[in-house]
This record gives C-alpha cells, sequence and structure tokens, in this order.
C-alpha cells in the first residue's frame, strides 16, 4: 500500500511509484494539467500581480504582528462564545479533543476536509479512544475508506483513475462496477447523509480565522464543511497558528486568490464564516464551538531567519500542480501530510531537519512554484535554505545531495535526463563509476528484482516528452 | 507555564527579532458594476456559470406568484424563518432533512463572485439539507464587491454566514464534475427587485 511511508524513503517511495504504480503518474499528470489550466485561466481575469503582492503583504504584516494578532483572535473568540485552546504539539492538540469527546460522551464524528487534522493524526486517536469517524469530503471518504492518507492538499484522490473509484464504491456501497461519477456521488451522498445526521461531534480545520471578529473561514465544494460545522450537537475547529489575518474584510482578498490559486473558479462553492455557538434567536447550529490553535512546530518556523515567509502559505496546492517533481508520482512519495515543494519547505519545521530529509533535495529548483504562488513564498530559496542548512549541520553525505540534485534536474530537463549517464561520468564528483548511480541507490534497498536503470529511464523519457 | 504561554513568547520573541511591516490596506479588486443593472447582471451571469439558474421577478407580488408556480411541483417545502409570509407557498411543510424544496431568504448577495450571503438566522439546515434550493434576495441587496458586502454586515454577525456560489459540488472523481454531492444540487435564485 502507498502512502504510508516516511521523508527519509522519498527516493525508495518515489521509484516505487514511478515504476510499480505507473497509473498514479497518468492520474497526477490529467490532474494536475487541467488545475494547471484553471488557475491559468483564472489569473488571466484578475491584475494577479497585484493581487499576489496584497496577499504577499498582508499576510507578512499579520506573520510579523503575530503576537498581537493571536491575543486579539482569542479575546474576540472568547466574547463569541467560543472556547479557545492551546497546543504546542499533537499530541496536546489529541488532549484536547480528548477532553472534549469524554466531556459529551462522543460516539460519532463527521470531519470536514482539514489537512492540520491529518498533520496531527486525529482520526487515529478518534479511533483509539473507539469514536466512529467518518471523513465527509469525497475525496476524503475515498482515502478513508482505502485505508490512505490524501495525496494532495486540495484534491485528495488526484492519484486514483475512475476505475480505481468504481471499484472502491462497489465495495463498500454496492454501486455498479461500471457506475458514472453520478452514481457514485449519489450513493455517497445517501450514505454520508445519515452519518451527518447522526453524528454527536463535527471537526473541521479553518482556511483563515480573522482576529478583528474572531471568525473561522473555511472554503469548499461540496457543502461538507457547512454540514458538518451545522448539524452536530458540538463543533470542533483545529487551526494553525499562521491561518490569522487582521480584518474581516481582508477575508474578500484571500478567499479570491486561495480559490482562484487552488480550482481557478471565482470563488469556493460554499464559504463558511463561523463566529461562534448557536445564538438565541437562531433556529439550528451548535451548541458548543471550540477552536484549538496550533502550534506543533510553526513557531520554529517562525523564529527561522528564511523559512518564516513559508507560515504565509494558504494550501492552494498550486506549487505541487505546477511543480515538475511531483506531477511524476503524486503526494505519497513524499512520506508525509503535505507533499509537494510546500511541504518540503515545512517539514523541517513541523517534523524536524533530519525526519524531513531528503525532501529539501526533491526539487529541480526551477521556479515554477514561485511564479504561480498567490503569497509570493519564494519557495526555491527557500529550499535553498533547508539544503544549506542540512550541509552545515552535517546531515547528509554528498553522494545523497548529488544524486538527488540530478535525479530532480532531470526531472525537468529530459535532454539533460538523456545525456544523465554521460554528464555523471564527466562530473568531478563521480562515484565509483557508475552510470547512473542514483539509479543503483534508489533500487538496492528493495527486495524484489531490481529493473535495468534502462527501464526506468525509458519510463521518465516517456513521461518527460 | 501554560502551552498559551508558552507558544505566544515563541510568537513574541520571533516578533521581536524581525521589523513589524504595515498592512497593505483594503484588497481593492476589479469593479463589478458600480451601477445597480450591471450589478446584477455580473451577479446573474456569475451564478449562472457555476450552473445555478437565475429569475428576477418584479416586486413582492410576482414573486409569490412565481414561488407558488414553482412549489406545485414538489411535494414539500421547508421554509427559512426570515423569508417573509407573501413568499411562503401552501404545499405541505416538512423538516429539512425531508422536504423536497427548501426556500430560504439571502441577507445580500455580492456581484464580483456570484455569492448569497446566507445568515443563520434564516435557519442552516432548510439551506443545506434539501435537494432543491430556493433563495430569494432583494436586488437592493446585492453588493458590487465582496469586500463591500463584508463591511456591510461586520457590525452584525450571527454565529455563522454561508456563501453560496452554485449548486453542491465535486470534481474528487477523476476530475469529473458531478453536482448535488452534500448540500443541494439544484439552486434557483430569485432577484426580486
Ligand atoms: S506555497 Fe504558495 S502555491 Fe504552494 S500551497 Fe502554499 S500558497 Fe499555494
Amino acid at each position: 500500500m502507498s502512502g504510508h511511508g516516511t521523508p527519509n524513503r522519498y527516493r525508495q517511495q518515489a521509484t516505487h511509484t514511478i515504476r510499480d504504480e505507473p497509473y498514479v503518474r497518468e492520474s497526477v499528470l490529467s490532474g494536475t494539467d487541467r488545475a494547471n489550466d484553471h488557475r491559468n485561466h483564472a489569473y488571466a481575469e484578475i491584475d494577479a500581480d497585484r493581487w499576489r503582492d496584497w496577499g504577499r503583504d498582508a499576510k507578512t504584516h499579520t506573520l510579523t504582528n503575530l503576537d498581537r494578532y493571536l491575543e486579539e483572535a482569542e479575546r474576540n473568540l472568547e466574547a463569541n462564545g467560543v472556547r479557545v485552546h492551546w497546543a504546542e504539539t499533537a499530541a496536546d492538540a489529541l488532549t484536547v479533543l480528548r477532553g472534549i469527546v469524554r466531556e459529551h460522551d462522543v460516539r460519532s464524528v463527521v470531519k470536514a476536509k482539514s489537512m492540520l487534522t491529518e498533520e496531527l493524526g486525529v482520526n487515529e486517536h478518534l479511533e483509539r479512544l473507539n469514536v466512529r469517524v467518518r471523513e465527509t469530503d469525497l475525496g476524503e471518504y475515498i482515502v478513508q475508506i482505502m485505508g490512505e492518507p490524501p495525496s494532495h492538499i486540495v484534491a485528495p484522490v488526484m492519484h486514483l483513475s475512475l476505475d480505481d473509484c468504481r471499484q472502491i464504491f462497489q465495495q463498500v456501497l454496492g454501486t455498479p462496477r461500471h457506475g458514472t461519477p453520478e452514481e457514485l456521488v449519489a450513493a455517497a451522498r445517501k450514505a454520508l447523509r445519515q452519518e451527518f445526521l447522526a453524528a454527536d461531534l463535527g471537526i473541521s480545520g479553518g482556511n483563515f480565522l480573522v482576529a478583528e471578529t474572531g471568525t473561522v473561514a473555511l472554503i469548499e465544494n461540496e457543502g461538507n464543511i457547512r454540514l458538518s460545522t451545522s448539524l452536530p450537537r458540538v463543533h470542533v475547529a483545529f487551526v494553525g497558528i499562521e491561518k490569522l489575518i487582521p480584518r474581516f474584510e481582508d477575508l474578500a482578498g484571500f478567499i479570491q486568490l486561495t480559490a482562484r490559486a487552488a480550482t481557478g473558479q471565482p470563488i469556493g462553492n460554499y464559504v463558511s464564516f463561523i463566529q461562534g455557538p448557536k445564538k438565541d434567536d437562531e433556529v439550528d447550529g451548535p451548541e458548543e464551538v471550540h477552536v484549538v490553535l496550533v502550534d506543533n512546530g510553526r513557531t520554529t518556523l517562525l523564529a527561522d531567519e528564511a523559512a518564516w515567509e513559508a507560515l504565509r502559505c494558504v494550501r492552494c496546492g498550486a506549487c505541487l500542480n505546477i511543480c515538475p517533481v511531483y506531477r511524476q508520482t503524486g503526494g505519497h512519495a513524499y512520506g508525509w501530510t503535505y507533499s509537494g515543494p510546500i511541504g518540503a519547505i515545512i517539514a523541517p519545521g513541523i517534523l524536524g531537519l533530519e525526519e524531513a530529509l531528503p525532501l529539501p533535495f526533491a526539487s529541480s529548483l526551477c521556479g515554477a512554484c514561485a511564479d504561480v504562488c498567490p503569497v509570493r513564498i519564494p519557495i526555491p530559496e527557500l529550499l535553498l535554505h533547508w539544503r544549506e542548512r542540512a550541509v552545515e549541520e552535517g546531515l547528509t553525505p554528498l553522494t545523497e545531495r548529488v544524486g538527488l540534485e540530478a535525479y530532480t534536474r532531470a526531472a525537468t530537463h529530459p535532454l539533460l535526463f538523456r545525456a544523465g549517464g554521460t554528464l555523471l561520468r564527466r562530473t568531478p564528483w563521480q562515484l565509483g563509476g557508475t552510470a547512473l548511480p542514483i539509479l543503483k541507490g534508489w533500487t538496492q534497498e528493495r527486495t524484489t528484482p531490481e529493473p535495468s536503470p534502462k527501464s526506468f529511464q525509458a519510463l521518465w523519457k516517456e513521461g518527460i516528452e | 507555564m501554560s502551552a498559551r504561554e508558552r507558544v505566544l513568547e515563541r510568537v513574541r520573541s520571533a516578533c521581536q527579532e524581525r521589523e513589524r511591516t504595515e498592512h497593505p490596506g483594503a484588497f481593492e479588486s476589479r469593479d463589478a458594476g458600480a451601477d445597480p443593472a450591471s450589478r446584477l447582471t455580473t451577479l446573474a451571469t456569475m451564478l449562472e456559470a457555476a450552473g445555478a439558474e437565475v429569475v428576477r421577478v418584479d416586486g413582492m407580488v410576482e414573486a409569490g406568484k412565481w414561488v407558488r408556480r414553482f412549489a406545485n411541483d414538489f411535494e414539500s417545502v421547508s421554509v427559512g424563518v426570515t423569508v417573509p409570509s407573501q413568499l411562503r407557498p401552501t404545499i405541505s411543510t416538512k423538516g429539512s432533512h425531508e422536504a423536497a424544496l427548501g426556500l430560504s431568504m439571502a441577507r445580500a448577495a455580492i456581484a464580483e463572485t456570484g455569492s448569497l450571503l446566507m445568515d443563520a438566522r434564516d435557519g442552516r439546515r432548510t439551506q443545506l439539507l434539501v435537494p432543491t434550493h430556493v433563495v430569494f434576495v432583494y436586488q437592493a441587496d446585492v453588493h458590487p464587491t465582496f469586500r463591500g458586502a463584508l463591511s456591510s454586515v461586520r457590525a452584525d454577525l450571527p454565529s455563522a454566514i454561508g456563501l453560496h456560489s452554485g449548486p453542491s459540488k465535486s470534481a474528487d472523481i477523476a476530475q469529473t464534475l458531478v453536482t448535488g454531492v452534500h448540500g443541494p444540487g439544484r439552486l434557483i435564485v430569485v432577484l426580486v427587485a
């Protein structure tokens, strides 16, 4: 099963996907092509340069004043009747959740898509507490059934084909073997509707948290987030401390920018602005709302002289879609929650640099990610920053660095890749006369028979041209 | 020291190391029609592009006639709390999780994004659980920009606001767009003059 790796095994995982799961690459290429088209079109309709400048500046302002905005948000959340919790680590966040589960005798949970809850391991924790937890975003529902993590921060099942989905739905919901997407969706709607109506607790993340009004803002298309945050008696939102924005009006900029960068839509089909529990003059809504402010390594990034800029990220996924390295494998090869370029620059803060290696090397530094980022994070510079840091700390052997750089350059430059053997042979840091040392290195640890480097190269060639 | 104090302490020390920058000011977007007529056209065009149906009616009397005619094709209806009595059809009412049709009143609309601003005080379940959702909005409540709409409601916020910009949809399965995933699969917007 793919998707349960670790960053340290990136090379093996990437090799496995490319060689043993060629259909993954096919799905990811078509999914990212589509996303790139949509984003290009959506950027062309607006003054994208100016919007992105605004996004960068508004987030930079927030991060350089994060101390006061966090306190302001806490005050306003509490004034709205929201119970605020602080979690320094994933373990803290799960302890808070356990407390809420016990207090309300929670038996079943509906979850709205949230990468932070993936990062924290919320589902596994709930299962250990014998709580039934159901992902309700269609893509998340599918990966939950498969026992896999999502492979993309916006489109969780970008790595799956229609036929993969049909098989899963046939097994779980009894839909026809050759069911249309409409039939599959109708079956999921019916099954999940019961879960929404019965759940004791709804769990969400938060795209933004407005300091001025204590508003948790969420963007989606299906309606499952609105349902998860409206139907159950209790709602818990896990929000990273970097999600703060100063003013209610700023939502206009951030929501449009995020939607255009993520899916090319002018706005998500549903946007929720949550201020707190049901008020006296309201007929429905949760009686209790909790917001858990999560650090889990974000303050490490904030303290870093360069990497703090990565905290501007709005998790649109554009840098994944455009990344020539991500496009070869999809997200599971990266071995943790956040894949692609953004994952590689926040992993050292959240997991620790040693745990995050070699992800900062898994890039060709082609710069495409920085060109599409809606908040102008200098991703290539930050990748270099972590590479330098890894070298300084003696965490990465030269052979590894050279090999990964060669691999990632090859992903972007087909001509170079075809000439790869020759080039590597000529380089001064020659590695024991192996024509393609990286390929050897990548397959060494496998127990199954090794393919010849040539067939691997042929695969690459096919895909890149 | 509590987790709160430890987190805040680290944030403070990081902020002290770095120059504090200014807020770039209000987000200025395109002008989505300064005059009311082009505002309505933009709103309708955006909504239709997202898969919604748009109806324009000339006043409350006509809106009432339209909804009674429309509702005749449905078995039951769930009606939002703030929907005026003239706009309530005569068919039988049901709970929102059983009703075939839902009627809601939008608090405002946004031309720029093609969105309806739904206030929790109208009832969230009717906005979300019905398969077909009719939303009334007064033409005078259509704002040209997203930011303008936000500043108009900021002083009086309910527990939740939902912006609805089209029928529920997903492209998760093989990047094929399907409507009616969890929310209403059909959205009809009635612009009341
Ligand atoms: S780094 Fe930029 S492009 Fe990548 S997910 Fe974050 S905001 Fe989007």
